[in-house]
């Protein structure tokens, strides 16, 4: 008698998680009324996944983004970035979490009186790393992305497309597990919007970085390979373009 | 994050406000400079008024006089008690053990008229020899102290032959002096007049104390006795030879024994120490009102603070959301406000010193150009050069006393900028 293997292997389950979701809820008080953001989520990325994640304003998407990125703690259910449940992290070791995830967000969120290189140097600096050696990874990620001649130039003194590059460059340095990017393209026209997700998909293409897009944009959501519509705090769809 | 740039990132925030930063290091350098000018003052005027007690007692000097003691003779007074000292009480105190001589003195308020000029003086009865073995400074800077001296020899202090220090002489060497005395003897008022010579005028001394003085007037003892017609005397210095304090205090015990309880017998280190305490106090007193412009300037620091955390609210968001931890934030807040403290505390010492001088050079100035009124007759006229003293102690507490005060009223912004939550603070305009 022999029994016949019943279980399929996915391809996916060789591949390593970055971040396990189960049966999220968050609930934050809006002045005095309860607001239920997330109501049950439950989601896995893999390393090297790209994945957009679509839906309306008040559908939970930066709420989620918040808990992908440690930045704040479910109320119930779990997220496991790197296998660390980030609901039993004090404030420190939160903290210490979100130098292995990159941001970059819609606004560019750079320091404005760092120059390019200042700022991509900052998270290195946060890390505790010296000063020589980080000075000469920010040289290498912002030469990566086609800054090499304006390491020098402040925020201000940079194109919105050159800016967000500063951003991923920014994001990139520390060499993170994932990153996330908040309405990347937002504040950029669509040509310049275009050229920053040519740029993110050749890094999950040929670097196998894993990224995590937040958009209300179809069209930037399409790029991704797997699209998770959000709808009132619940997972609408989960679809692999 | 290391420490080298958590200063960094503080600093690089504090050059791109330099004129808020200014004005709030000025509040500090002001409250600094008030400090350092004030205590380095003080200082320099103990040290001065020390050193020039100490010329004008003996270390080693004790001083007997009846009645209320050392504090009714530095004002003029003779005591309030009707016990007097004679002469001859100086035989008796000699007799005691550890004591190596004494000499009485007798004071009297007289006006001296040298050719025209007349000056009220202090007139001091003394054996000159005996003066000059127990004081130092009883030394002729102009003709010589007789050892035998005559009737009529007098000797004078350098303020009385030269009050204005401009070249304006009173009295020489060799001047006649005539003396007038009123007074009581036997009941009735008798006014006695007399005829001297300077003989001598004694080396500038400068200070105060119950020895010579630039404003005494000296005549031989036993021409006092004749000239006031009593041997009633004010006070008697003794000299001692023991430094230890037990011995002292048993001597002092002695004296005072020997004469019931009426006299006092004062030690100089005594007055130096009640000196000392007074101007303890003094110290502690314009400390305190040096610190509450240090106090304001700590609000200051601590509203440009606030302003700036809300200012930089979103910066915190993005550096907390690239992992910063909150001790860091407070950190870098504290820094700010060290930096702020220190570079205060650099600059308000070196105007600090500047005004330092500055009192102590117009201070000196007023004294030695009889600035201050009645200078003649009063202890004013020889205020000495007090150079304001800027020791290590005063600048390293200065600096510390910035730096606290500023750290102190940063701490609150900088709690609440370490415990911003991320979320909000990224959202935030």
């Amino acid at each position: 008698m022999t029994a016949t293997l019943e279980y399929t292997l996915n391809q996916e389950d060789f591949i390593p998680k970055v971040i396990e979701i189960r049966d999220l809820t968050k609930t934050y008080m809006m002045g005095q009324v309860p607001v239920q953001a997330l109501r049950g989520v439950t989601l896995d990325v893999h390393k090297g996944d790209f994945i957009a994640f679509l839906g309306p304003s008040g559908s939970g998407k930066s709420t989620l983004l918040n808990m992908i990125g440690a930045l704040d703690r479910p109320t119930t259910g779990t997220v496991l970035i790197n296998g660390i449940d980030i609901s039993t992290l004090g404030d420190n070791e939160l903290a210490d979490l979100r130098q292995s995830v990159g941001f970059v967000y819609q606004t560019f969120n750079l320091i404005s009186r760092l120059d390019a290189i200042g700022n991509v140097e900052l998270p290195l600096s946060i890390a505790g790393i010296e000063k020589k050696k980080r000075r000469s990874k920010a040289e290498v990620m912002l030469k990566i992305v086609g800054l090499g001649d304006r390491m020098h130039h402040k925020p201000s003194e940079l194109s919105g497309g050159e800016r967000q590059r500063v951003a991923v460059a920014r994001a990139l340095v520390t060499n993170p597990s994932f990153i996330i990017m908040d309405e990347p393209t937002g504040n950029l026209d669509s040509k310049t919007g275009l050229e920053i997700m040519e740029f993110a998909k050749r890094l999950n293409r040929e670097q196998g970085i894993t990224l995590i897009i937040v958009t209300h944009d179809p069209e930037i959501g399409s790029q991704a390979r797997r699209t998770i519509h959000l709808r009132d705090g619940l997972i609408e769809s989960d679809a692999v373009n | 994050m290391r420490i080298g740039d958590v200063l960094g990132y503080s600093f690089s925030a504090i050059r791109l406000r330099k004129l808020r930063a200014g004005l709030t290091t000025l509040g500090v350098a002001i409250g600094i400079a008030a400090i350092v000018a004030l205590l380095s003052f003080t200082a320099g005027l103990q040290v001065t008024m020390t050193q020039q007690f100490q010329e004008g007692f003996g270390a080693d000097t004790l001083t007997v006089s009846s009645g209320g003691g050392i504090f009714g003779l530095l004002g003029g007074g003779s005591g309030d008690s009707d016990f007097s000292l004679l002469l001859n009480d100086t035989k008796a105190i000699d007799s005691i053990d550890h004591v190596e001589s004494s000499v009485a003195t007798m004071t009297k308020t007289i006006e001296a008229n040298f050719s025209g000029d007349v000056v009220p003086v202090s007139l001091s009865g003394i054996n000159f020899t005996a003066y000059s073995s127990m004081y130092s400074t009883f030394v002729a800077g102009a003709g010589s102290i007789p050892e035998s001296p005559t009737d009529n020899d007098v000797v004078i202090g350098s303020s009385i032959a030269d009050p204005w220090k401009n070249g304006t002489i009173v009295a020489e060497v060799g001047d006649e002096v005539s003396i007038i005395w009123t007074g009581r003897v036997n009941g009735s008022i008798v006014q006695t007049n007399y005829t001297g010579t300077v003989v001598a005028i004694l080396e500038e001394i400068g200070g105060f104390g119950l020895g010579p003085s630039d404003m005494g007037f000296y005549i031989p003892m036993h021409w006092a006795v004749n000239f006031f017609h009593t041997d009633e005397i004010s006070t008697i210095a003794v000299k001692i030879d023991t430094q230890d304090q037990t011995l002292i205090d048993t001597i002092i015990q002695e004296i005072e024994d020997m004469f019931d309880g009426l006299v006092t017998v004062t030690q100089p280190s005594a007055i130096l120490d009640m000196m000392d305490s007074m101007l303890g106090i003094l110290n502690i007193f314009l400390a305190g009102i040096a610190s509450i412009s240090l106090i304001v300037a700590g609000v200051g620091i601590m509203n440009i603070m606030i302003v700036s955390l809300i200012e930089r609210t979103r910066e915190i968001g993005i550096l907390k959301g690239m992992g910063m931890r909150g001790r860091t934030v407070m950190g870098i807040f504290l820094s700010e406000a060290m930096m702020i403290g220190f570079l205060g505390g650099v600059v308000g010492i070196a105007a600090g010193v500047l005004i330092g001088n500055l009192i102590g050079g117009v201070v000196s100035n007023m004294g030695s150009s009889g600035l201050i009124p009645g200078g003649r007759s009063s202890a004013m006229s020889s205020i000495p050069n007090i150079t304001p003293i800027f020791s290590i102690d005063l600048l390293a507490f200065a600096i510390l006393f910035g730096v606290g005060v500023a750290v102190i009223f940063g701490i609150y912004p900088a709690r609440r900028a370490s415990k911003l939550n991320p979320v909000d603070a990224l959202r935030s305009e």
